[in-house]
């Protein structure tokens, strides 16, 4: 793993995990407008669920991988249990969402409630490593 | 082109601008951090070392040589 990345595995991981929490942000805009909670006239419903979409099929992504190098290559010390706790509680929850997403369409009223768990968990989950490595 | 397709490229080139600008953004703060630069500068420092140490053999021989 070290040679893929020429040493640089934690730059890489806060990178991948602040480009995951930005789209999340932007995810959140994205789903205000698809319920009309917010009504841009240059932006309908329908194509910014779509992007909702396509923007969370990434961050998915982008979040295994960085699970992935957190547990391949870093070890779980005393004082990373928050990030250990909030990564896993981030990796469940995602699961579940695209669970209902893809197949328990009769769970799909709880869609915002995880939607925002998914941000708050990941927002304490980068904050608890990344953020502290940036500042 | 729809107008709902134009939508969906124009948030889908948001989204794409909002990844650019985050790498750019953190790779800036993280910048001679990096285990590879860190390493390039220690690489450039023993170069620098060995020839400093080459120049100074250089010149004690020849300064033998002379005396």
């Amino acid at each position: 793993m070290e040679g893929l990345f020429r040493g640089n595995v934690t730059e890489v991981k806060v990178v991948l995990a602040s480009v995951a929490l930005a789209l999340a942000c932007y995810q959140l805009v994205l789903a205000a407008v698809g319920y009309r909670k917010l009504r841009p006239r240059f932006l309908e419903p329908r194509p910014a669920f779509r992007t909702h979409r396509a923007s969370g099929d990434t961050i998915a992504v982008v979040i295994v991988l960085v699970a992935v190098l957190c547990v391949s290559y870093f070890e779980i010390e005393d004082d990373a249990a928050f990030h250990a706790v909030t990564g896993a509680a981030l990796i469940a929850v995602l699961g579940l969402k695209v669970v209902v997403i893809r197949w328990w369409h009769a769970a799909s009223r709880f869609l915002p409630a995880l939607g925002i768990t998914v941000f708050v968990l990941l927002a304490a989950t980068w904050a608890s490593t990344a953020g502290a490595f940036l500042s | 082109m729809s107008a709902q397709t134009r939508q969906m490229i124009g948030s889908l080139l948001v989204a794409a601008i909002i990844v650019a600008v985050t790498i750019i953004a953190v790779t800036s703060k993280l910048g001679p951090t990096s285990a590879a630069e860190l390493e390039q500068r220690e690489d450039r420092a023993k170069e620098r070392q060995e020839q400093r140490e080459e120049r100074l053999e250089e010149r004690e021989d020849s300064g033998g040589e002379g005396g």
